[in-house]
């Protein structure tokens, strides 16, 4: 079962670096196509082709990322990848290497940060600086930026620029799409600079389209449409107690968004809040046993990461995507934190057959860890049961990473 | 019915009853108070099924009746009628209470009382008498060491055990453990009940004259436990199951015994607290035993946490035996520090994974065992 296991670490807020001079320079860099870019590099034969890093056809693989050729053909990142080879039969299909492509964003935000230490990195291939106190032109420090990183690394990149981290996001994104329109017929990187001037912002974004802002997902954009609003400068245009009204506070955010305000700050510092692991199935489960044992793979590995980074966690997060794709996470906090996979399991087991119906199909399966701090125990005042499985996973770890021993299904 | 009470009196005995309702029950009469007239005075009650508390009140009956009312309504109201007499008289054939006082008039919607559960009439002979103000001491020692978790119903109760004229109560959470002995006044049959420590709470909460006197029986093969403390009774279900037996997990020996103020130790813990609650709870305390005459015993407690800061307080010891360094759930330390009633405690330990006992200096009938938590 060709099971593909994702680990996150979702980062907090740490530091926060408020620049209240009249306003700021803020400047959203995005590494255009990057996966493929990298897998350029590695293998110069690919330029200019349609190819797309992702996963297998057969195994409900999607395109992560896709190269211009490519996307001239219509194929999108996220498109499952047996839709992109329908659009275009000679596709390459490149396996992701996920572990080159952390090692090359290493070196671009490496770079970064040796510009100036107001750096907040949100992907792996977007980064935001805050550039208020840097006396070259925006402009000019853009261009160099992208050369830079061209010549170094053989990266190309996007850039936008603007008084607020909203704005220059989407500065990049229009850029990189009017490059492409204008320049057609050169298939490769947009390479992108938009700058919106200060006190432009909303006259920017006017005549986008909604779900261009953050906080419009499709079932919100869909019922901006009913209402007849289509830009964001439709919006704008209406009056803010109305869309209060109508969305609530999300209406209040999706009001001054729509007027380019965004006041957050750039968050240089981050710290690992939670660690999960999650699972997409290659075709859907209903099998109460197959979920559960995928249950126990996963907690072993958050487990395993929380006790490799001397950490342990007090809440327990079971997520679930159900086959109509609708999501799910169910909580649980317990008085004091863990580490065990034991512990991580029976809390995971349980939320899972609380929220699932018998025979119900899951499609995604994820299990997650959050409140972590030092992996203090309080002691049981009866049966040393606890301890004693403690130090039993001890020796299985040290077996296993001695002998390469697998671990059979331990019985309960 | 027809009953004219006072104000105050129909005020208080509300308060008391009302902490037994259910307001969230599937039963709707069980958010109501029941009221009815009873050999001269009015007899109100409450019941989640699992706790009924009932309470008589000095009246002036005109025409006999019960019902029940909705308890929220009846007891906003009476609170805010002025404290002279309050007539109520109950339409039979609609269930409608009037409720008259000053110059207020009410009609409130009541549930026949028919549909009441019946509470039971306790034969209150051969009952184990307690004094309120040392029942009150040992649960306010015991009870607040139960668990708060559903999934062990046997630790949300508090184990009593009388046997001949002693009287032992004891709580665990599955973390702490809470023993408290007494010498009663005479001597009764033996027997053991698990009875719930929100029960205990209520009872501490109503008895609070020190002068009166409890009594306590748990009549055969009922699987409930009824208290009458002047006029008020109150009546719990027992937890079935059996109580662990907490005697082998009393460490029997110790590596240092260190004697503190007991108000010192509690405020270190209150400060160490502020900092240890922003994160796992955990409070160090580092026993120090004393190095010749120059330098004392000393017991250093400290907590951190990483969005708060840290915290170190050092609390003069005379140190027993070795020192160690042992971390502790601070509220744990905290709640017990805060029942002890003597000026000085002895904290005895061990190894740092062994549990700790607090014991009041010179008061053989407490103690308290605290399982630390284990450092890294």
């Amino acid at each position: 079962m060709g099971i593909f296991y994702q680990l996150h670490l979702k980062l907090p807020l740490l530091a926060l670096h408020y620049n209240y001079s009249m306003s700021r320079i803020i400047l959203h860099l995005d590494l255009d196509a990057f996966f493929c870019s990298v897998e350029e590099i590695q293998n110069p034969s690919l330029r200019g082709k349609p190819f797309a890093v992702g996963g297998k056809p057969n195994e409900r693989g999607v395109v992560a990322s896709c190269s211009y050729a490519a996307r001239h053909l219509g194929i999108r990142s996220a498109m499952p990848t047996s839709r992109a080879i329908r659009l275009c039969a000679n596709l390459i299909i490149v396996e992701p290497r996920h572990k080159l492509y952390s090692e090359v964003s290493k070196q671009v935000m490496e770079k970064l940060s040796g510009l100036t230490p107001l750096l907040e990195q949100i992907s792996i291939d977007e980064a935001f600086l805050d550039i208020s106190n840097i006396s070259e032109p925006p402009a000019r420090f853009a261009l160099n930026l992208q050369a830079d990183i061209k010549n170094d690394l053989h990266l190309p990149s996007s850039i936008g620029i603007a008084s607020n981290k909203l704005v220059a996001k989407i500065a990049t994104e229009v850029g990189k799409k009017s490059v492409h329109r204008s320049a057609s017929k050169t298939i490769g990187a947009p390479f992108g600079l938009t700058i919106v001037p200060a006190s432009e912002e909303a006259q920017f974004l006017a005549p986008l389209p909604a779900d261009m802002l953050w906080g419009v997902g499709p079932k919100t954009f869909a019922r901006l449409n009913e209402l007849g609003i289509h830009t964001i400068g439709d919006i704008a245009n209406w009056p803010q107690d109305e869309m209060i009204h109508l969305f609530g506070e999300n209406g209040r955010e999706l009001w001054r968004h729509a007027h380019g305000i965004d006041e957050r700050p750039i968050v240089t510092e981050r710290e690992t809040k939670s660690i999960s692991s999650e699972t997409t199935f290659n075709v859907d489960i209903a099998d109460e046993r197959t979920l559960e044992k995928t249950l126990r793979e996963l907690s072993k590995q958050v487990g395993n990461q929380l006790r490799k980074n001397d950490l342990a966690g007090k809440t327990i997060k079971l997520k679930i995507r159900w086959t109509d794709f609708t999501t799910l996470s169910r909580q649980v906090t317990l008085p004091s934190p863990v580490d065990q996979d034991d512990e991580i399991i029976k809390v995971a087991l349980k939320l899972l057959r609380t929220v699932r119906k018998p025979n119900q199909a899951v499609r995604l399966i994820g299990v997650g860890v959050s409140g972590l701090g030092a992996p203090l125990r309080q002691l049981s005042l009866w049966d040393g049961r606890s301890e004693r499985s403690r130090t039993l996973q001890d020796v299985i770890e040290v077996m296993q990473m001695k002998y390469g021993i697998k671990e059979d299904e331990r019985r309960d | 019915m027809k009953v004219t009470v006072l104000q105050e009196n129909l005020a208080r005995g509300l308060s008391i009853v009302s902490r037994a309702v259910s307001p969230r029950s599937t039963l709707p009469v069980l958010a109501n108070i029941m009221i009815a007239s009873d050999e001269g005075r009015l007899r109100l009650s409450a019941t989640n099924l699992e706790l009924g508390i009932t309470c008589w009140i000095a009246a002036r009956i005109e025409e006999e009746g019960s019902t029940t009312v909705p308890s929220r309504t009846f007891s906003d109201l009476v609170n805010t009628l002025p404290a002279d007499q309050v007539k109520l008289s109950l339409d039979t054939a609609t269930q409608t209470l009037n409720i008259r006082g000053g110059t207020s008039t009410n009609d409130v919607k009541c549930i026949d009382a028919q549909e009441f559960p019946p509470l039971p009439v306790p034969d209150l002979k051969g009952a184990v008498q307690l004094n309120v103000a040392d029942f009150k001491e040992m649960i306010q020692q015991v009870a607040f060491a139960a668990s708060t978790d559903e999934a062990r119903p046997v630790l949300m109760g508090v184990l009593v055990q009388v046997e001949k004229d002693k009287l032992t109560m004891a709580a665990a959470d599955g973390f702490r453990l809470s023993v408290r002995k007494a010498v009663l006044g005479s001597s009764y049959g033996s027997f053991n009940a698990i009875i719930p420590a929100r029960a205990l709470n209520e009872l501490a909460r109503i008895a609070h004259d020190g002068e009166e006197t409890i009594a306590m029986v748990v009549p055969k093969g009922r699987g409930q436990v009824v208290f009458r403390v002047k006029d008020v009774e109150l009546v719990s279900q027992l937890i079935d199951g059996t109580f662990p037996d907490y005697h082998q997990i009393i460490p029997r020996n110790y590596k240092s015994r260190t004697l503190v103020s007991t108000a010192s130790l509690l405020k270190a813990c209150k400060q160490a607290e502020i900092f240890a609650r922003e994160g796992s709870n955990v409070a160090r305390l580092n026993i120090k035993s004393a190095n010749g005459d120059m330098q004392p015993g000393e017991v250093e407690i400290s907590a951190t946490s990483e969005e708060t800061g840290k915290n170190e307080t050092i609390v003069e010891a005379t140190v027993d035996g070795s020192g160690v360094l042992i971390a502790f759930n601070v509220k744990f330390l905290r709640e017990v520090l805060e029942v002890v009633k003597s000026p000085n405690v002895a904290l005895e330990t061990g190894a740092a994974n062994s549990p700790g006992v607090v014991r009041p200096v010179g008061d053989d009938n407490f103690l308290h065992v605290i399982m630390p938590m284990h450092l890294g």
